[in-house]
């Protein structure tokens, strides 16, 4: 199908967002060809920043959400509506920095949504400052002398919020990377992907992600097996990509709403109402 | 002598039972068939300091409650400090013998008698019920069946009680002469319950909120209920979860709303501006307490004026009304609901603690109230534009799945189709057609009760929110002063107000430190003569403020 919109696309000439619009694009293709989705139960939400501009290059219901919150926005729709998919776009500084309680709570909500969160390790339409993810001693306009903090580990964050699928991308590794986009949008329940993607123009790591990554389904990992996601998410020196995690559990809105869709009730009970007053 | 209007006191420590005994005797003076208005006035704590409840009930409208009392009971010493010198003249003060020793009043060993029942330090609060209804003359069978209903839990203990205060007090039973009628002249109501009723009964299908006082009984009441209305009530980890949430609900077509007092509000501005950007419709419930900042959190204060009519970055319209009493918040807030979902545009409900904490007899009919259907669109599906640009401003909705178009909505600047755009022709028609749902909003005010006026008189008390209630309960002794209701602040009513104040003098009263409320009436044209404030966190005590309403059309 044709997930094609006529808004002018404005990334920088070999931007990393290119290979993840492409990859998830590709995704949900293969899964609607599939049977397994329907294209019109998706609503896709953005925060803020480059990545923010997915939205309108597709052409998926959406809604152009606010910086850090739209795991938030779209957990708000499957409170509305638990038939939608619904699947959060979110930067580095977007999901870690501004918006990282609501990433920590849709984990341990077990919130039935997907978040796929473009790490590039930089705020790109800002200019270049350092984000919650930068090395330290990273060079960004807002430290010029280089960070003096340690980044944030996105996966072991996660893991320890109670995410029931963890999973890592490389937009170098486009094959692999829908593969994990279709499993995440097939999970039921918090599916949680973090993409390494180089910024072109404040902080190429093109080449170094390329050197440095491995793909944990070749080397044997069990994702059922938490202490072992756990030591992978920890490792540094070579970089594993892949899922880390997944395990099945109740969602929030499995036992939030049991049969209840919000969304499409219209009317309370008519007599609820008379009768919860006359109590009183 | 037949005794109409009576106010009673109680006052504990919290942890004795003070708010409930306020309850029930609410409850005892309701089924009398009186009209009841019930304070309840408690410090930000769990245990130790000061409760008290004030009942004050009539067999016609009590519209606020009174701070002297015909009966005051004192559970523990502090409450005889604080309270004695509110007793009326031939007044009635019942104390815990067990920890003070006064004269003239009835000493009740209530510590003792608890402990010789083996009961809870809660029966204290049952112990001033039970002499309440004592003075009043109540019979005790009669007593027997409100406790039955209301004290379920340890219900023998507690009538063991009232028997042991009605057998002490037998010399002063009936001491009160009241005027009962057969029928109780309605409900007991709360008015963050009014509120949450009222929404539930336009439809609201999600309620969305983080605890802070004094909204946090909204969030209690409709979660108990939720099963009950078919609602989706969810506590999320933040203001700004709550309020991102629940845009992202109502875009998927559920009729939501939030709450919050005015720091937790504060917190919601970001995305309250996105819900006139994106033109989600959202109603918010903002229960404000005096500040600045955390301020004096379970007390009464109109402070938040300002910060409620101009909240959010950019222009873009907004709705702001403030109902009285439980009877026009349950209205309002049905109202509320309807119109945000006419127009796609936020608004917000604003209330004190005044209104939203106090008990009062309330009269509401669900059945009347009728749920407005957003526009929907039902053209050709690849037509479709959520932000189509029409005469009135209003585009018709979608909600997905809808298959064979997309819905897009945006925080940005965009196009009829929702994409984004910096073209300034494009800014310029966006702009201009939310704008345009302005003067919609102002057509359909003119069909709606935007300003209310009580009673006559050539000269007019012009007032906002529960303040109201203050108001025309002093008025009751004031001669030739009409109550004159300001319920929308934005869109400004100035046209209803005109007609409602007809040249008359206008004597503004209001909770404020800065007159937030005068100043609002004076920058839409309207002259003021004199001005009454109170900024102590309390509501107007209606004598009180009677007398500060002579003074100031004197």
């Amino acid at each position: 199908m044709n997930l094609e919109t006529y808004a002018e696309n404005t990334w920088c000439k070999g931007c990393g967002n290119f290979g993840l619009l492409n990859s998830f694009k590709d995704a949900v293709n293969e899964l609607v060809e599939e049977g397994a989705l329907k294209a019109e139960n998706m609503v896709i939400s953005s925060g803020i920043g480059c990545h923010g501009k997915t939205v309108d290059y597709l052409n998926l219901n959406s809604f152009y959400s606010l910086h850090g919150r739209a795991i938030s926005c779209v957990s708000g729709m499957k409170i509305a509506n638990p038939n939608l998919t619904v699947v959060a776009f979110q930067g580095d500084g977007d999901a870690f920095g501004e918006g990282i309680a609501h990433v920590i709570f849709s984990a341990k909500r077990n919130m039935d949504a997907m978040l796929l969160v473009h790490d590039n390790m930089v705020y790109g339409l800002t200019t270049g400052q350092f984000t919650p993810t930068s090395d330290k001693g990273f060079k960004g306009k807002s430290t010029p002398r280089g960070s003096i903090e340690e980044p944030m580990n996105p996966l072991a964050l996660v893991l320890a919020s109670g995410g029931t699928f963890v999973a890592r991308g490389f937009v170098g590794k486009r094959k692999h990377l829908v593969g994990l986009f279709k499993k995440a949008l097939l999970h039921k329940g918090f599916s949680f992907v973090n993409v390494l993607q180089p910024c072109v123009t404040f902080n190429n790591t093109y080449s170094h992600f390329r050197e440095n990554t491995y793909i944990l389904e070749d080397e044997g990992h069990d994702p059922a097996d938490f202490q072992a996601a756990w030591d992978k998410a920890l490792e540094t020196e070579r970089i594993p990509i892949g899922l880390f995690y997944q395990v099945e559990k109740p969602t929030f809105t499995d036992l939030l709403l049991e049969d209840l869709v919000p969304a499409e009730r219209r009317k309370p009970p008519s007599t609820a109402i008379s009768e919860i007053i006359s109590e009183r | 002598m037949v005794q109409d209007l009576l106010t009673v006191i109680v006052g504990g420590e919290a942890g004795h039972g003070v708010k409930k005994s306020g309850n029930v005797i609410s409850i005892l003076m309701n089924e009398l068939g009186r009209y009841v208005f019930e304070m309840d006035d408690y410090p930000s704590l769990i245990r130790g300091g000061h409760n008290f409840s004030v009942v004050s009930s009539s067999t016609s409208p009590v519209y606020s409650h009174y701070m002297s009392a015909d009966i005051i009971v004192c559970l523990d010493k502090r409450s005889v400090d604080m309270h004695k010198d509110r007793l009326k003249d031939g007044g009635s003060l019942v104390y815990n013998a067990d920890t003070v020793t006064l004269d003239p009043g009835t000493g009740l060993p209530m510590k003792t008698w608890i402990k010789d029942i083996k009961g809870i330090p809660l029966m204290a609060g049952t112990i001033g019920v039970a002499a309440v209804s004592a003075l009043c003359g109540v019979e005790f069978s009669f007593l027997e069946r409100i406790f039955k209903a209301n004290y379920p839990r340890g219900l023998e203990a507690n009538v063991e009680l009232a028997r042991m205060v009605y057998e002490r007090m037998k010399d002063d039973e009936g001491k009160f002469e009241l005027a009962t009628a057969e029928t109780r002249p309605g409900h007991l109501l709360a008015g963050n319950e009014a509120i949450a009723l009222g929404a539930a009964a336009a439809g609201l299908d999600v309620y969305i909120a983080y605890p802070m006082t004094p909204a946090s009984s909204v969030l209690h009441y409709l979660a108990d209920l939720s099963k009950k209305l078919g609602m989706a009530v969810v506590h999320p980890e933040t203001e700004i979860a709550v309020i991102n949430m629940a845009l992202g609900s109502a875009y998927a077509g559920a009729r939501t709303a939030v709450g919050s007092s005015g720091g937790g509000f504060a917190l919601m501005h970001e995305a309250f501006s996105l819900a006139g950007m994106s033109e989600t419709p959202l109603m918010v419930i903002l229960a404000s307490r005096p500040g600045p900042s955390t301020g004096v959190p379970t007390y009464t204060c109109q402070g938040d004026l300002d910060f409620a009519l101009n909240v959010g970055h950019g222009e873009f319209p907004r709705i702001v009304l403030s109902p009285s009493g439980t009877n026009q918040a349950f209205e309002k807030a049905a109202e509320l609901l309807n119109l945000v979902w006419k127009f796609q545009v936020p608004g917000i409900l604003l209330t004190e603690k005044h209104l939203g904490e106090s008990w009062m007899t309330t009269s509401i009919d669900p059945e009347s109230v009728e749920i407005t259907e957003p526009s929907l669109y039902d053209g050709p599906l690849e037509q479709y534009g959520r932000y189509e640009k029409t005469d009135s401003g209003i585009s018709p909705m979608l909600f997905p799945p809808v298959k064979g178009t997309v819905v897009k909505a945006s925080s940005y600047e965009h196009d009829q189709k929702g994409i984004t755009t910096e073209e300034a022709e494009k800014v310029v028609e966006m702009q201009e057609k939310r704008y345009r749902k302005e003067k919609a909003i102002r057509e359909e005010m003119r069909n709606l009760l935007t300003v209310a006026t009580y009673g006559e008189g050539s000269k007019s008390l012009v007032t906002y929110g529960s303040t109201t209630l203050s108001a025309l309960e002093a008025v009751k002794n004031v001669d030739d002063v009409r109550v004159v209701q300001v319920i929308f602040l934005r869109p400004f009513p100035d046209w209803a107000l005109q007609e409602a104040l007809s040249g008359s003098d206008v004597i503004v009263a209001e909770l404020s430190i800065s007159g937030q409320f005068e100043n609002l009436l004076r920058s839409k044209g309207f002259d003021v003569s004199a001005h009454i404030r109170q900024y102590d966190g309390r509501a107007f005590d209606p004598p009180e403020l009677a007398a500060r309403i002579r003074e100031a059309t004197q």
